[in-house]
């Protein structure tokens, strides 16, 4: 299936991807338009665009709206979730201090990246080692 | 120049709630709010995404909002958004040093009080380096 989403990926959208590459759509393809286009390609999934069912709601990120959509339940993944909703989301209280640093590391890589395709590879091995390093206090 | 994000906003009018939820948001992140009107903020990759979902959040709640970024005509007023965005940080640096001074001084609180400050300290307050430096300094020393 094709996935589209805005250009300029950064903690949400790189951390979606690897999501949906490795719980939802292992044959994924992604597709990037730029910020604000209105029309949609027709024959791809819309994700973290404003508006979409695969987008912020009630004050989640997009991560978050992917797992509760998908019935994906996963200890280690509802941890992650809520960093994202703290690095990309506004939040009055916080209890994941990684979260800023994980923001930062994905800007940077997108920074460094000569475009979005090479920044959303590159992001899967950052949420590969988080999922893994984090796996490990759950056993 | 710096170019500012401006949103103007209406939500229902109930449940009241929602108005302390949206303003809370906004002043955790350190945005003003102009002549009780207009909710202002520097430009930077990462407030602009906050208060892009921030105004997302607000339609689905059955409110409307308006999302700007825009750049003021005359300097000086330019100047004194900077002023009051500094004004609005230093009086916690300010606290924070005063409390720096006691002996018995909970610095991990005050870490914590730091970092949320520092999150909003945009245009790089010269106290906010002296809190910085103060805090550094006292971490590990024996009382």
């Amino acid at each position: 299936m094709k996935w589209v989403t805005w250009e300029n990926i950064g903690v949400d959208r790189m951390a979606c991807a690897w999501l949906i590459r490795r719980w939802i759509d292992p044959k994924a393809e992604f597709l990037f338009i730029p910020m604000g286009e209105k029309s949609l390609p027709e024959d791809a999934e819309p994700f973290d665009i404003p508006g979409t069912r695969y987008s912020h709601h009630g004050g989640h990120c997009t991560f978050y709206m992917l797992l509760k959509e998908h019935k994906v339940e996963d200890p280690v993944l509802a941890r992650i979730a809520q960093m994202v909703d703290e690095a990309d989301v506004i939040q009055d209280v916080t209890v994941e201090p990684a979260a800023i640093g994980l923001d930062l590391i994905c800007r940077g890589l997108r920074q460094i990246s000569k475009d979005d395709y090479e920044a959303l590879e590159r992001g899967q091995l950052i949420y590969e080692a988080l999922y893994a390093e984090l796996s490990r206090d759950e056993v | 120049m710096t170019a500012w994000l401006l949103l103007h906003y209406k939500l229902p009018s109930k449940p009241s709630a929602l108005r302390v939820y949206i303003w809370r948001k906004l002043k955790r992140v350190g945005a003003i709010l102009l002549y009780e009107a207009v909710w202002v903020l520097p430009d930077n990759p990462r407030t602009a995404e906050q208060i892009q979902w921030l105004a997302v959040e607000i339609q689905e709640m059955g409110g409307n909002a308006y999302y700007w970024r825009a750049n003021t005509i005359l300097g000086e007023q330019e100047e004194s958004l900077v002023q009051q965005f500094n004004e609005q940080v230093d009086a916690v640096y300010s606290d924070l040093l005063k409390r720096l001074e006691n002996p018995r001084a909970d610095l991990q609180e005050i870490a914590k009080q730091y970092q949320q400050a520092s999150s909003q300290d945009f245009f790089h307050s010269k106290l906010g380096l002296l809190v910085r430096e103060k805090l550094t300094s006292k971490r590990g020393e024996k009382p």
